[in-house]
């Protein structure tokens, strides 16, 4: 449909300025095939003390890969992310992220996304395996169109402007009330096309919850190396909090945490467990 | 596909001997029940500690059966499961013996359910914590009978020397002819009332298969020296035919952590892809 007919949608422009997606610069390329392949710079407001890609962002990168993998995999339906699994390995200092994602399984109202993670285009940087539920395209949705044509590009135009000048979590404005549990406001930036707070955010408060908790048990510097998550609600009333609860005590410099996330009203609106690393 | 129906029908549940009671008084839009497993000789190791192949197995019965109460009249199918181990009730004393597990369905939507199970030993002890979806269908033959709430019942167990043998044996593995590789003969007890393999023994064959490619030798018996601390298995398809065959390769490591993929198919029926699972292997020698 030429642009010039296209009916005027009353909706803000998707996404705001300073989006949280926008500010990763993600990049993806899309074969004919379907199959998606993506990227994100690391930089130092994005990586651990270790010089690898947080958690946080790592899950913003297979999130909106899967969901632009989820288009075509589950078309003429549409899909949404009903859970996320996160493995990451010490891949050493890195300066890009690649995920290679595909498709093991469409059917009939789900579909299993697997994505590689490579550090620097060839160290093993770990793995991801997402599920999306299949159902039927919601109208606002039908005449959607993707780029197919070949080539890497920025998933969003504002990333080529907009730069990331302090710690992501920072920016984000992730208030850490105390060990294990973690604040954010539900505003713009930080919100999917809905206007819920975005899947990754999730991740990122997920992430966040768990290593403050495991600081303060360790009394040294920790990450997140693992998460697996599962989204329960639309988070649509803020503030959101995540809270932390360590599943038996550290041990070996590893600690388990279950990890709820609730919605202003108190609604549960995901839940994770993770492992924790002390550096 | 997690099964619960007449006991006498259900092998793997004859194996474990969990007892379930249903929390309240069944009437609850999301169902509570607490699992009891007794722990008997063949399925626990040396120190009364529960493997996390058989850990998968409870965690999907009764987290199975209770996403089931919650979608009444209809019934479920487990389409992923995600276990994480406690990392100081891994070796010695602490975790083993008689385990509690503590299930609640946090989420029941349309066509889905969450259901969150946490397991702790009889002092309390932390042992998982686990979660694990659901999808919701209508069983061709009704779901299985319940009366609610539902309350703890003796299982019969058959006759037969195969439901006190090791866990290895009771699920009929074998060791492939590569460490990493492990096979599964479908036998009538493994299967659930729909006649198809039960979801915990795909996991008791990934699990074989991953712990036996970290060690670096072709086995399906128990590993003092190697447990899987963390689990997340995504079911594709359901196992009909076998033989089923698990294979896993290494990703990388952190430390004593492996990070294993595992592919489970069913050579019978083409090859097909039953389940995909990521593993962390801890050496603890």
């Amino acid at each position: 449909m030429p642009a010039d007919e296209v009916p005027a949608d009353s909706r803000p422009a998707y996404p705001p300025p300073r989006h949280a997606m926008s500010l990763l610069a993600l990049e993806s390329e899309q074969d004919l095939a379907g199959d998606v392949r993506g990227w994100m710079p690391v930089t130092p407001y994005t990586s651990s003390p270790g010089g690898m890609p947080r958690l946080a962002t790592v899950a913003m990168l297979v999130d909106a890969l899967g969901g632009m993998r989820s288009i075509t995999a589950s078309d003429p339906d549409w899909a949404f992310t009903a859970d996320m699994s996160i493995h990451l390995l010490p891949a050493g200092p890195t300066e890009v992220l690649q995920a290679d994602l595909h498709v093991r399984r469409r059917g009939r109202r789900t579909l299993v996304i697997e994505a590689e993670l490579l550090a620097d285009y060839e160290r093993p940087a770990g793995s991801a395996l997402l599920t999306f539920a299949v159902v039927p395209r919601p109208e606002h949705l039908v005449n959607i169109t993707i780029n197919m044509t070949p080539g890497r590009r920025m998933m969003n135009a504002n990333s080529t402007h907009e730069k990331l000048e302090t710690n992501y979590l920072d920016e984000l404005e992730l208030q850490v009330r105390e060990p294990g549990t973690v604040l954010i406001e539900l505003r713009p930036v930080v919100c999917n096309t809905v206007g819920a707070l975005h899947g990754a955010i999730h991740a990122s408060l997920i992430d966040e919850a768990s290593a403050s908790l495991a600081r303060s048990l360790f009394n040294t510097e920790a990450i997140t190396t693992g998460l697996h998550l599962a989204y329960l609600d639309l988070g649509r009333v803020g503030p959101l909090t995540a809270t932390a609860t360590a599943i038996g005590g550290p041990s070996n410099g590893r600690l388990t945490a279950s990890v709820d996330v609730h919605d202003g009203n108190g609604a549960l609106v995901s839940t994770a467990t993770t492992e924790v690393v002390a550096l | 596909m997690s099964g619960f129906g007449s006991p006498a029908e259900i092998g793997v549940a004859q194996y474990l001997l969990m007892m379930i009671e249903e929390v309240g008084d069944g009437t609850a839009a999301l169902p509570h029940t607490v699992g009891h497993f007794p722990g008997t000789v063949n399925t626990l190791d040396a120190d009364g500690r529960l493997g996390t192949d058989l850990l998968t197995c409870i965690i999907d019965s009764i987290g199975g059966m209770t996403s089931g109460l919650a979608s009444l009249p209809d019934w479920i199918v487990t389409t992923n499961l995600m276990i994480r181990r406690a990392p100081d009730a891994l070796v010695g004393d602490r975790g083993t013996g008689e385990l509690i597990l503590d299930t609640h369905v946090l989420r029941r939507g349309r066509s889905s359910v969450v259901t969150r199970v946490n397991v702790a030993d009889s002092r309390g002890v932390s042992v998982a914590t686990s979660w694990m979806s659901c999808a919701i269908l209508t069983p061709a033959n009704g779901p299985p009978p319940f009366t609610r709430p539902v309350k703890p019942f003796e299982r019969e167990v058959p006759n037969d020397p195969i439901f006190a043998a090791p866990t290895h044996e009771f699920f009929n593995l074998s060791a492939g002819e590569t460490p990493g590789e492990a096979h599964l003969s479908i036998e009538q007890r493994l299967r659930n009332p729909w006649g198809i393999l039960h979801g915990g023994s795909s996991a008791v064959v990934l699990d074989a298969a991953a712990r036996s490619l970290v060690l670096g030798r072709s086995t399906v018996e128990p590993t003092p020296e190697a447990i899987v601390t963390d689990l997340a298995v995504h079911y594709l398809s359901p196992g009909r035919v076998g033989p089923i065959v698990a294979t896993a390769t290494s990703t990388g490591r952190r430390g004593p952590d492996h990070l294993v993929r595992v592919e489970v198919r069913d050579r019978g029926a083409d090859d097909r892809l039953m389940a995909l699972a990521m593993t962390t292997v801890r050496r603890l020698d």
